[in-house]
């Protein structure tokens, strides 16, 4: 089994995909938010 | 359903059950049978975790729900991102370090067997109860709608489970369910595709999201607190954090999923994936559930769509007035929405929406019942009435797998802890390797029987069996609250544990009991209970906690 150190496949830490990750989620919330403005008129 | 729709819906149940059963040939050791021998890749854990979240009630009741209520529900994903950081980040690299079959197990590591053994009996108390709920339900709501016996539906769909659950353990559970993810993606898609190209020639897709709209069906987000309200943004984002946290990172039927990784790294990727994935999902399953709605908007549905209770209305005195002012106010509504007059049209709205209560209430007298709830047959409705041939099979294929995904993972879970936390832990501690994986298939059965036969009596239950979901989810906040104890609090000791543990559920049913908060902020309040016993016990002289 590998360990807790071993890297990401992509954007080269863990640290970073949580904070793509929250960002994803902010984004997420914004779009929600416009669509609900949008067309709850 | 059609001969097409029986092709494609035998065809699709047996293609995944044989499959599973392929994929996991070879299980021989107890490692195997349950942990998958840990090599499990990150895609098949992902879609797995997702297929084991979606039951086929959730796949038509939500649909039912944004027709009825709109899309707010989707809010209550919200937090499921950050739950996936914390767990990825917290409980992934302890529970794979600790090299544990169950979450359970790692707690006798952390604390003692007495809270080991209270965090497991709280598992099979709570997925024991809900298990043949899962089962139960989407029989019911298929007798009625398509008026197939529910004994037999139970029974095929029970037997087809046991038999590749009980065949290829976990390893078959996480294959089938990869493939159960497939199929109710395309059920979900050919769906709104499908609805959306039945809607009128003339309504553009502008049109019908200003319908939606103007009925206050595509709520996705709703900024205003209300701590009675389930579904907006505060209680999605912290109280559905809270419950996903509870769900990922304490029950065993999704901690499961994520021990069979082949590194820390994998189960991080599966965990996290889920994240992304998971609030696009609901949304689009919610939506069309509100194309639906538009549907209806230029066909006249019935008053009410739960057949038996529509035919209880129809033998009231008073049906026949009520559903001639439904059909002239449905009227008036179809004419203000091809006028494209919002005003009129949300006027019409609140008329028909008034007499569909009066038409649910008075179906729900006739029925010995305060009101009738039809959320759960809108969908089916929907799919059996509109829908051409062979889509109507693949919507039926998806949500039999929706069913299919959620019990083999819960009866593979219930096995794993029977065995591991029970059997193994306080009755036959030294046996052989072989002999514990006999185990694990005969409790497999077990809990497969155990299922069925539950289901077969919860059909007659009625709103009790809404009664033991909701007390299923009056657990997960004490098992979310050990396990924070456990990880961040090195001071904490077993006593504490247990005797906090009972404090928390304590504190839980107290809250529930007294007050009308939404039952989401019920993990969040068991889970902090849970701490602060933790701590304030701990506070005591050495020797006394």
């Amino acid at each position: 089994m590998s360990t807790n150190e071993e890297k990401p496949p992509f954007l080269g830490s863990w640290r970073r995909i949580y904070a793509g990750l929250a960002l994803y989620l902010a984004a997420v919330i914004a779009l929600f938010t416009w669509f609900t403005w949008s067309w709850n008129r | 359903m059609r001969p097409l729709d029986w092709i494609v819906l035998g065809g699709s149940l047996a293609g995944i059950a044989l499959y599973g059963v392929w994929r996991s040939r070879g299980s021989r050791t107890t490692q195997q049978y349950l942990l998958a021998d840990r090599q499990m890749p990150w895609y098949a854990m992902a879609l797995s975790i997702m297929a084991t979240q979606a039951s086929a009630i959730t796949f038509i009741s939500t649909t039912g729900q944004s027709y009825a209520d709109g899309m707010r529900f989707v809010q209550m994903y919200l937090g499921l991102p950050l739950a996936m950081i914390l767990i990825s980040a917290f409980a992934v690299p302890r529970f794979h370090g600790a090299g544990v079959f169950t979450a359970y197990e790692y707690l006798e590591q952390r604390f003692d067997a007495k809270t080991r053994a209270l965090a497991g009996l709280i598992f099979l108390l709570s997925r024991g109860l809900a298990v043949g709920v899962a089962l139960s339900a989407p029989a019911v709501v298929l007798t009625v709608i398509l008026g197939w016996p529910s004994q037999w539906t139970t029974l095929v769909m029970g037997a087809l489970v046991v038999a590749y659950t009980a065949s290829g353990g976990i390893a078959a559970v996480t294959w089938t369910e990869f493939v159960q993810m497939l199929v109710m993606t395309a059920g979900v898609l050919a769906a709104l595709l499908t609805v959306i190209f039945l809607l009128p020639a003339e309504v553009g897709l502008p049109q019908a999201l200003s319908l939606a709209g103007a009925a206050g069906k595509l709520n996705a987000a709703v900024w205003r607190f209300d701590p009675s309200d389930q579904y907006n943004i505060w209680s999605g984002l912290i109280g559905g954090m809270f419950l996903a946290l509870s769900y990922f990172g304490c029950d065993q039927s999704q901690v499961q999923r994520y021990l069979t990784g082949r590194s820390v790294a994998q189960s991080r990727l599966g965990l996290l994936f889920n994240g992304v994935a998971k609030i696009p999902m609901q949304f689009f399953i919610l939506f069309t559930g509100a194309m639906v709605f538009v549907f209806y908007v230029y066909t006249q549905p019935p008053v009410v769509f739960h057949p038996q209770a529509m035919r209880a209305l129809e033998r009231q005195p008073q049906f026949a007035q009520l559903n001639q002012e439904y059909g002239r106010v449905f009227e008036q509504r179809r004419a203000a929405a091809q006028r494209l007059d919002l005003a009129a049209f949300r006027q019409a709205q609140a008329r028909l929406d008034e007499v569909r209560a009066r038409a649910l209430s008075q179906a729900g007298k006739a029925m010995g019942q305060e009101r009738v709830n039809d959320t759960n047959y809108v969908f089916l409705w929907f799919v059996v009435h509109h829908i051409p041939a062979g889509v109507v099979g693949l919507i039926m294929a998806a949500i039999f797998a929706a069913a299919m995904s959620t019990i083999s993972a819960e009866i593979n879970s219930l096995a794993t802890v029977s065995m591991v936390d029970v059997y193994r832990r306080f009755f036959r501690r030294d046996e052989r390797d072989s002999h514990y994986l006999s185990a694990s298939r005969w409790l497999t059965v077990f809990w497969g029987a155990y299922a069925i036969v539950t289901a077969l009596y919860a059909q007659n239950l009625g709103s009790l069996v809404e009664a033991v979901n909701r007390l299923g989810s009056l657990f997960y906040g004490t098992l979310l609250g050990v396990f924070v104890l456990a990880f961040f609090f090195p001071r904490v000791r077993g006593t504490a544990a247990f005797l906090s543990m009972i404090a928390g559920e304590a504190a839980v049913f107290a809250v529930w009991h007294f007050t009308g908060l939404a039952f989401l902020w019920l993990n969040a309040i068991g889970c902090v209970a849970v701490v602060l016993s933790g701590c304030l016990l701990s506070l005591r002289p050495r020797g006394t906690a």
